[in-house]
């Protein structure tokens, strides 16, 4: 069994943000694994230690990101791999799917996870995106999964707390939710032989790749916190009185 | 070393990560109540695998003693433990940034650790016999027992080895032990206590000149009582207690290195060197996390209508803080490359650290007090409570003027 789990390095859930232009201000901030990954890779780990399995992790993005893959490398994935060009700041999840595809292509995964959503992006894109790309069928959203005879049943969450369950032939890809599993953490003997385990750095051309074959098609043109307050009206007075006022309103507004 | 690396940051963040969910929640009951650390000590030992290596250690130390017992039998001189210059900056690394990190919230946890396992288990490494550590130290070492190390007494703290009262006199093939000890780091629960005495042989040498000797001791032994947990300004995660020795009697096979002349000044004062190194990294997460507290305060509290932080004189504080994290960084990134080299400070140094640590976490702390104003002083934000731990940096493992005295003594000398 070959396991691909994508992680995305995000900023840190305390982390202060700050917009500038497209995208936050990167500088001084901590990062941490995106959550849905990490659940994504704690079912690989448990893969691996109910069988045999060979866990490979995969991220997009620039040296800061190393450190995400050494934690993952530390928590029991086998080999990591790191693709990064500076021109791919600010890719949207089609580049990002593309290049996780082209290395994905060449290695016969049995399973890809991921999680549903990036923290900070909230795409939910990437997954499928890449499904197709690897012509493979998947699923998003998983609750449990559970592999027997070549294939994944897997029980995805839907609105109001349903569940559904669907069955995949592997190879497949699944995107999972949050809390699906309880994450382990790194032990420290575990973060020591991650020093010696593969870390593979590769740019776009060392994937077969061009970069205008790769290029964004999807520009952010800007990031910014709404301002607070804008537009609303406090009434003040004594509950008559502002019901009162309230109806004056709706009616000045042609609201009803 | 003048960073650190990309696995000592993957420690930092899991044990962060620990940390956030383990032990912020129940800040109050520790910090505040009379919770005894050891339940998440051990629960933290267990998650990141630190028993089974704490575990395997013990039993190395073990194997090498008694190799080294084989040897003198032979009537050879036994192998010293090569040590592989480079080998230990990790280990030490990882070492102190577990201290450091424990320290952000809780100073006191990382003193009843490391008196547990650092002095309890460093007396039996340094001293013990084979079959002493058969006996105790592995337990000691992943934190299934909790040690005690005891010198201080109600009548001496700073001349702990001069005034020291408490004695043992020989009887038969053993001993009887009689003193009492106080402020005892895990005290009140310790399963098992290195007890430090003099040997009283019946002739008129003067208390102060006489030899002295240790003894390790098992809870409920008949005439050893341990006190409950005294009140105390801080440090609430560390039970401090008394020990009260009436005619407890303990066999040769307690006596440390079964020779009444195995564990004297000398075995002591290695300790000493030990838990001073330790202050510099505990300070160094104290300071840091005041750090993050008063820049976040300075942000945010808004005063003639700017945050706080815009007006220099709380600058000025931020600032200072900062330098003092960067020093006391630097110092730390010295003792992991002592390690790394295979040595270890002098005590003139190991003292020069511990001062400069305890003195600076104390004025960060109270600058952090007063950057907060009255919320400062108020128990609902953590930095009342950082405040009180730090005092006690000045004072246990040697006051600020004994270290002063041995980084002079050094000086001087001819
Ligand atoms: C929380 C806590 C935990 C502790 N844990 C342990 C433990 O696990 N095991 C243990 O054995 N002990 C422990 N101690 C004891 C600690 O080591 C002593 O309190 C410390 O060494 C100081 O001794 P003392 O309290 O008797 O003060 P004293 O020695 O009475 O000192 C009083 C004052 O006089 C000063 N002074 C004394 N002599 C001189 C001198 N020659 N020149 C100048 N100034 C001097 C001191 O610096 C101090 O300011 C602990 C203490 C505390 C507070």
């Amino acid at each position: 069994m070959k396991i691909l789990v994508c992680l995305k390095q995000v900023p840190h859930k305390d982390a202060r943000l700050e917009a500038s232009g497209g995208w936050i201000d990167e500088g001084g901030i901590k990062f941490e694994i995106n959550q849905y990954d990490t659940y994504a890779l704690e079912e690989a780990l448990r893969i691996k230690d109910a069988g045999e399995a060979e866990v490979v992790v995969a991220t997009i993005g620039p040296d800061r990101t190393s450190q995400a893959l050494r934690t993952a490398l530390g928590m029991g994935a086998d080999r990591a791999i790191q693709i990064w060009d500076d021109s791919l700041s600010g890719a949207d999840s089609l580049t990002i799917a593309k290049l996780l595809a082209a290395a994905a292509k060449d290695e016969s995964f049995d399973l890809v996870l991921m999680g549903l959503m990036s923290d900070d992006a909230n795409n939910s894109l990437t997954g499928p995106m890449l499904a197709e790309l690897l012509g493979l069928p998947h699923t998003t959203g998983a609750m449990k999964i559970e592999l027997s005879d070549g294939k994944a049943q897997v029980e995805r969450e839907l609105e109001g707390g349903s569940l559904q369950v669907v069955d995949l032939p592997l190879p497949c890809l699944i995107t999972v939710q949050t809390g699906l599993n309880e994450v382990r953490y790194a032990s420290l003997k575990g973060i020591m032989q991650a020093k010696k385990k593969p870390l593979d750095k590769k740019g776009i051309s060392d994937l077969g790749l061009d970069a205008a074959a790769v290029a964004s098609k999807v520009t952010v043109d800007k990031l910014y916190v709404p301002t607070k307050g804008e537009g609303a009206e406090i009434l003040e007075g004594s509950a008559g009185e502002v019901a009162q006022q309230l109806v004056g309103k709706i009616k000045e507004l042609g609201l009803l | 070393m003048i960073e650190w690396s990309e696995e000592h940051l993957a420690f930092r963040d899991a044990l962060r990560r620990f940390i956030d969910a383990e032990i912020v929640p129940n800040l109050e009951e520790l910090e505040h109540g009379d919770t005894p650390p050891y339940d998440v000590l051990r629960k933290l030992y267990s998650t990141f695998g630190l028993t089974e290596m704490q575990r395997s250690r013990g039993e190395a130390v073990v194997a090498a003693s008694r190799k080294a017992d084989e040897a003198r039998a032979r009537g050879e001189e036994p192998a010293r433990r090569q040590r592989q210059p480079g080998g230990n900056v990790d280990a030490m690394a990882m070492q102190l940034l577990l201290i450091k990190e424990l320290c952000r919230f809780c100073p006191g946890m990382v003193t009843a650790m490391g008196v547990s396992t650092g002095l309890t288990g460093g007396a039996l490494i340094s001293k013990g016999t084979t079959a002493q550590k058969e006996r105790w130290l592995t337990p000691i070492l992943t934190l299934e027992k909790i040690g005690a190390w005891a010198i201080t007494e109600p009548g001496s703290g700073s001349d702990a080895f001069g005034g020291m009262k408490a004695t043992a006199c020989r009887d038969g093939d053993g001993y009887v032990l009689n003193g009492n000890k106080t402020f005892i780091t895990n005290g009140p629960y310790a399963d098992t206590i290195v007890f430090i005495c003099k040997l009283d042989e019946g002739d008129d040498t003067p208390q102060r000149d006489r030899r002295m000797v240790s003894f390790v001791l098992d809870r409920g032994m008949p005439g050893l009582t341990q006190s409950k947990p005294m009140r105390k300004m801080g440090l609430h995660s560390s039970p401090t207690g008394e020990l009260f020795l009436q005619d407890v009697r303990a066999g040769r096979d307690r006596l440390i290195g079964e020779s009444e002349s195995a564990y004297g000044r000398g075995g002591a004062k290695e300790t000493f060197g030990m838990e001073r190194t330790g202050v510099v990294a505990m300070t160094l997460g104290m300071v840091e996390r005041c750090l993050e507290l008063c820049t976040a305060y300075a942000k945010e509290r808004v005063q003639w209508d700017k945050p706080i932080g815009e007006y220099q004189l709380i600058q000025l504080k931020l600032a200072k803080m900062e330098v003092a994290r960067m020093n006391l960084e630097n110092l730390l990134f010295r003792q992991i490359e002592l390690a790394g080299a295979g040595r270890s400070p002098t005590l003139a140094e190991a003292s020069a650290g511990k001062l400069y640590a305890a003195q600076t976490c104390m004025e960060v702390m109270l600058e952090g007090v007063q950057l907060f104003g009255g919320n400062g002083y108020m128990a609902e934000y953590q930095i009342e409570q950082l405040c009180r731990d730090a005092k006690v940096m000045q004072i246990y493992a040697g006051t600020d003027e004994i270290q002063i005295t041995h980084i002079a003594r050094e000086l001087l000398r001819d």
